[in-house]
């Protein structure tokens, strides 16, 4: 297995006023690939912003992160962009679906600035493997909350990126909907052999993982 | 392949985005809409302004001179007729007793001498009807109704002009082209040049006006062929005046005019400009998150800017055509239905020409005020997905050269409108200090208001709602400040040029002047005239220094306008008059212990500014070979002007009354009875003079009433139209502070409490943008008057204060409407929708 | 300088009294615009020039510049006082133009200047009377009139009499201003050039007495 990810001694300062908080502090890790690692944590401990430096969606204080061989520390925000278009797929809490555009064209968007012909395709199929082909025409606001992070999902996984973050991505949803989303992340594990990175702070969730991290006051420490 | 645009998703975002569209579209389209039709206006409205110059100075160019014409620009003149370029009429003007045949009586008379073809431009009409071309002829002129009147005569009768006899063919009832200044004495006579050498009174050794007036057959040459004249005439003999700048009373005027007009177009250019400014930036404030979730899955900044430029650019077209469509409305049914409100000669022509340039500057202020808005999307990071605060835009070397390249363009649009450059950067200059002044205060007012503990809770939320990080509470009061002070600009300016020009023309003003009434003539001078006239005396002075410095007369003298080297007539008396008020100094004069007034002066305002002179300055003055010193104990200003007698220096009574004066007396009388009365006048005591200003009065005060009407118009067209933009640009604004209405109520809030919050928060925002649009507008409209109309300022408060009203119920209303909906849904959906 | 502070006629005349050097003659320059220097520095008008010439020829004299730009006949009648107040020893009189211009009746011209002449005689000042002509335009009746009321006041008073004051300049282009009728800075030169021997013929009369 090769290491598809690796960072080292990341940290991360916000500055509110003349105050510096350290949200991140020298955190070093590495994912190989097909891992399904979690990070855990309690709220506020720094997960959604360690996963927004791993993904290249925000700039590290310090340290550096190599990213399938590439280190995407100092790269601009442009040629991120097909970083985070091709290698990268990102799940968030809150969903995020484009609310002018229907599940299958919310799917379809990252394909299309690829330049994918079979963008259409991919997209049907994906949204017919979370069983959701009917609803292809609904829009965002129509959507309960489960399905559209199951919408979500498949838009991070059309261009069939190296890894995928997924950050709490079950925090919004009811228990029932939150153990579907975790094993439709799974199977896409296990079906497809993909690199997952996702923080949460729900015990039963991790049990599932290869690896845990814990975050604690914005340093890492291995759990397993 | 990739596709360079996404046609799809631009349709998407163009249908989800209807309501803020529609606002947009609106605000483009009525932005051009007022753009199209102040321009268009302001070209017809130029058109008949230049009309009325033409026809009272009757031509597009006059050659004035008190000898015959020097060889040089005669030259000038025949070469010009002869190759077609212009038509040329020769008059020759002065005064000359004419005496009635049976030498019963004399009168003083104002002859002009006029060649075939006048007038150029105007007309002159005769009281039986016929054309003045027919009736003016050898020995056959026209004349005032007042030679008839004061030498007891009629039509048909004869009347002796230097060694001329003449037939009276007809009376003159209205002549347009008139000497502009006011002091004419004797009516008017008009004679054929063919009796120019029978009468034998233009030789050497008369005092003769000699003009002749050139129409031009190509308007667009007029300033370059006077340029040319000017280099041919004689320099301090000849002069060539076009008939913009001939010095006139009325040339201040119509220069004010045709600047208030241009002024007009700025404001409305920029008021335009704010409103599509706001409202897309509040639509696309909306789309921020969005920008940064497409940017999270890989869009290129180039490809979201594309976008949402074509985005702007489709609604933008959209508003544009409508734009043109309701302005081809509005110029077409303008003229209808305002006809009773615009002077009859002012015709709306809707051309091919006003439509483009509306069209050209549309685009150019959409391109510009749209600039800074979509620059934003740009830079936007995907980071703002999990914080909700605004990025700031990094300002690369092209971000700069697109905010000069628009400025630039900016600029040469107000060049453009202004016809001047300095004055185009002195308009930009002005802008941008006050903009800077109010971004810079609305800064401090928040930052201090954060730091007020408020007690009620919902105060503190309000508060907290407006000051909350990433908000664009400083934004909002900015670009609603400013076309606030735009609107209020265009009224207290139109204001102060109605009061300084309109107003000061009222049915009971003066009609005739009558000088040098000598001391022991004032009972009986009153006796004949009947009580009430006021004699002013007037003491001739010359100012020579003021607190010991000499007044500088070889500078002075060479002032256009007024100067402080001429003789001055002042006056002495112990009130103010009723026009008058003290703008400086507690009373017009101090008193001394007994209660006498000491030996002091009173200053015109106006003169006061002419020689920088204030309240404590010692002034002397000559008084016919006696010299004087006195302090300025205060300074008065005029409520009406022109028409009615003022002094700029009034003494005490007590000081001046033994010094040689004459009385000046102003009458009102109808014009009818003028001529009779200067008879008796004149019989009674053949020293006075009298002036009969009544014509010239009428006309003014017909030609002011005409340009009331369109400056009423234009401002009241351009108000409305700003208006209209302002409520959109609010309504823009305003729709998006709906969701904290249902946290409230999650929270336990009722409908009571959230509308309190929501009440006091547009309260305050109404309240800063309007205070801060008066201060600006106040300081912008006083500078306008004072450095570029030269008129008085009279600051209006009232419309000021009902403009803070208006506004705070405005923005009150909007944002409570905006929150209704939010209210009346059950909060647990709407927080669904949220997410 | 003279300063009138307080200014009831006898305080003034006991300040000019005092200001005056011992046996200086004071001439005032009486008249309308063209006394004054309408449009010209104070140091171009004639009665300024006139000053200079006479102190660079030795007389002790003082020329004050009391002239009225638009003051007619009757304007000048009624300050009569006013300029005896000054203390004049000689009175240069010049008015009329302006009623000329304003086609006021010669008559009443006529008999203001005479009831001018008639105050002056009995303050006694010694008196040059400029004469006037007027422009042609106002037509040949009038100006006949007009022109024919300061000869006759030759012989009717003990005066000098300098039968026209814009000789040689009235009417010139180079002399005047654009207006044809107020002399120019080289206009004045003239005329005080020639108004000079009458003033002398005065001087010489008042060193006489």
């Amino acid at each position: 297995m090769e290491t598809l990810l690796e960072t080292r001694d990341l940290s991360k300062l916000y500055s509110i006023g003349e105050q510096k908080i350290k949200v991140l502090q020298s955190v070093s890790l590495t994912v190989q690939e097909g891992e399904f690692v979690v990070i855990s944590g309690s709220s506020g401990s720094g997960k959604t912003t360690l996963l927004s430096l791993l993904s290249g969606l925000d700039r590290p204080s310090g340290g550096r992160i190599i990213l399938d061989g590439q280190d995407i520390t100092d790269l601009t925000e442009d040629q991120l962009a097909p970083v985070r278009n091709q290698l990268t797929g990102f799940v968030f809490q809150a969903f995020h679906l484009i609310p002018s555009l229907n599940s299958l064209e919310n799917i379809m968007f990252p394909a299309e600035l690829l330049g994918d012909r079979l963008a259409k395709e991919k997209a049907e199929r994906l949204l017919e493997s979370v069983g959701l082909s009917l609803r292809w025409n609904s829009f965002p606001e129509q959507l309960s909350g489960g399905e559209k992070q199951r919408v979500a999902i498949c838009r991070a996984l059309v261009n069939e990126p190296k890894i995928i973050f997924a950050d709490e991505p079950t925090g919004n949803l009811d228990s029932v909907n939150s153990d579907g989303i975790i094993e439709l992340l799974r199977r896409i594990h296990q079906d497809k052999n993909a690199t997952i990175v996702m923080a949460t702070h729900n015990k039963a969730i991790a049990e599932n993982a290869d690896r845990i991290f814990h975050l604690h006051d914005g340093r890492l420490s291995v759990e397993r | 392949m990739k596709r360079v645009v996404n046609g799809r998703f631009l349709l998407r975002e163009l249908l989800y985005s209807k309501k803020q569209a529609a606002i947009y579209i609106l605000c483009v389209a009525l932005s051009l809409v007022s753009l199209i039709a102040v321009n268009s206006f302001r070209r017809d409205i130029d058109r008949s302004i230049s009309g009325d110059a033409l026809a009272l100075h009757g031509g597009d160019l006059i050659l004035h001179s008190h000898y015959d014409l020097s060889e040089g620009l005669q030259r000038a003149v025949v070469e010009l007729t002869e190759e077609k370029k212009a038509t040329a009429v020769r008059t020759w003007a002065f005064y000359s007793v004419a005496r009635k045949s049976d030498e019963s009586g004399s009168l003083l008379c104002n002859i002009k001498v006029v060649e075939n073809g006048y007038p150029l431009y105007g007309r002159v009409d005769l009281a039986s009807g016929r054309e003045f071309f027919q009736v003016l002829g050898a020995g056959k002129i026209v004349v005032g109704q007042g030679v008839l009147d004061r030498l007891g005569i009629a039509v048909g009768d004869q009347l002796q002009i230097g060694k001329s006899l003449f037939e009276i063919a007809d009376v003159i009832l209205y002549e347009s082209a008139k000497p502009v200044r006011f002091f004419n004495i004797g009516p008017p006579v008009l004679v054929s040049y063919k009796d120019l050498a029978g009468m034998d009174l233009v030789k050497q050794g008369s005092r003769i006006a000699y003009e002749t007036l050139l129409k031009m057959a190509d308007a667009t040459a007029v300033n370059t062929v006077a340029a040319q004249l000017r280099e041919r005439g004689l320099v301090g003999q000849e002069r060539v005046e076009t008939f913009r700048d001939a010095g006139s009373g009325i040339k201040h005027f119509f220069d004010n005019l045709l600047f208030f007009l241009s002024l007009i177009s700025i404001c409305t250019l920029l008021l335009a400009g704010t409103g599509i400014e706001s409202s897309l930036s509040a639509m696309l404030r909306l789309k921020e998150k969005n920008f940064a979730i497409i940017r999270s899955f890989g869009a290129t900044g180039a490809y979201l800017l594309r976008h949402y430029l074509l985005f702007v650019l489709i609604l933008s077209a959209v508003g544009i055509a409508l734009g043109i469509v309701a302005g081809l409305l509005v110029k077409g049914y303008l003229s209808v239905l305002f006809s009773d409100f615009l002077p009859q000669d002012i015709v709306f022509r809707s051309s091919v020409a006003d439509l483009s340039e509306g069209v050209m500057i549309g685009l150019m202020v959409v391109l510009f005020f749209t600039f800074l808005p979509l620059w934003r999307i740009n830079n936007i990071k995907p980071v703002v997905i999990f914080r909700s605060e605004s990025s700031r835009a990094k300002k690369t070397f092209s971000y700069y050269l697109c905010i000069v390249l628009g400025f630039s363009g900016l600029c040469v649009l107000l060049i453009r409108y202004l016809g001047e450059v300095s004055t185009g950067f002195y308009f930009l200059g002005g802008i941008l200090l006050l903009l800077l002044i109010v971004t810079q205060v609305t800064r401090l007012t928040l930052y201090f208001l954060s730091k007020i503990k408020w007690r009620r809770p919902e105060a503190r939320l309000a508060m907290r709602s407006l000051l909350r990080p990433g908000n664009v509470t400083q934004s909002i009061v900015v670009t609603l400040a400013i076309p606030l002070s735009l609107l209020l600009i265009i009224y207290l300016v139109e204001n102060n040029l109605r009061g300084t020009y309109i107003d000061s023309f009222p049915a009971d003003a003066p009609t005739l002047f009558c000088l040098d009434i000598q001391k022991n003539q004032q009972e009986a001078f009153r006796e004949l005239v009947g009580d009430k006239v006021t004699l002013h005396p007037v003491i001739r002075a010359r100012l020579i220094s003021i607190n010991g410095k000499a007044v500088n007369r070889g500078r002075e003298l060479k002032k256009r306008r007024d100067n402080l080297a001429r003789e001055f007539n002042l006056t002495y008396r112990d009130a103010l008059l009723e026009d008058e008020i003290l703008v400086a100094g507690d009373t017009l004069f101090r008193k001394d212990v007994k209660g006498e007034p000491v030996l002091q002066v009173s200053l015109l305002d106006t003169v006061a500014e002419m020689g920088d002179m204030k309240v404590g300055d010692i002034l002397q003055f000559n008084i016919q070979g006696v010299k004087m010193e006195v302090e300025v104990s205060s300074i008065r200003s005029r409520t009406r002007s022109m028409l009615y007698p003022f002094f700029y220096f009034i003494f005490p009574g007590k000081y001046l009354r033994e010094a040689p004066q004459t009385y000046f007396a102003a009458l009102h009388v109808e014009s009818e009875e003028i001529p009779f009365l200067e008879n008796r006048i004149v019989q009674s005591f053949p020293n006075i003079s009298t002036i009969n200003i009544a014509e010239a009065a009428k006309e003014m005060g017909r030609m002011m009433q005409k340009l009331s009407k369109i400056v009423n118009f234009f401002a009241a067209f351009s108000i409305l139209a700003g208006g209209l933009i302002i409520v959109s640009s609010i309504f823009a604004a305003r729709f998006e502070r709906i969701k904290e209405a249902v946290y409230y109520k999650i929270l336990g809030a009722d409908s009571r409490f959230v509308l309190r919050i929501f009440f006091l928060e547009n309260l305050l925002l109404g309240l800063l943008s309007s205070v801060f649009a008066i201060v600006m507008a106040q300081v912008a409209a006083w500078s306008l008057c004072h450095f570029f109309l030269g008129i008085p300022y009279v600051p209006g408060w009232g419309a000021s204060l009902g403009l803070v009203g208006l506004t705070i119920i405005f923005v009150v209303t909007i944002g409570l409407l905006g929150s209704i909906p939010a209210m009346k849904k059950k909060p647990g959906r709407f927080l669904r929708q949220l997410n | 300088m003279l300063i009138c502070t307080g200014c009831s006629q006898e305080e003034e005349k006991e300040l000019m009294v005092e200001s005056n050097n011992e046996g200086e003659i004071i001439i005032v320059a009486v008249g309308d615009s063209l006394t004054a220097g309408y449009g010209v520095a104070e140091e171009e008008s004639y009665p300024d020039l006139l000053g200079k010439k006479l102190k660079s020829d030795g007389y002790n004299c003082r020329v004050v510049n009391s002239g009225v730009s638009a003051e007619t006949s009757s304007g000048l009648l009624s300050r009569v006082g006013w300029v005896l107040g000054l203390n004049p020893d000689i009175v240069i009189l010049e008015t009329g133009a302006n009623d000329g211009l304003r086609g006021i009746d010669p008559e009443m011209v006529e008999k203001n200047i005479r009831d001018i002449l008639f105050r002056l005689k009995e303050a006694e000042v010694i008196t040059v009377l400029a004469g006037m002509k007027m422009t042609l335009n106002l037509g040949p009746s009038y100006v006949k009139k007009f022109n024919s009321i300061y000869p006759k006041f030759e012989n009717e008073f003990d005066i000098i009499f300098m039968p026209f004051f814009l000789k040689d300049v009235a009417m010139k282009n180079e002399l005047t201003l654009g207006d044809g009728l107020h002399p120019n800075g080289d206009g004045y030169k003239i005329i005080a050039d020639n108004i000079y021997p009458y003033v002398l013929k005065a001087v010489n009369k008042k060193q006489n007495l």
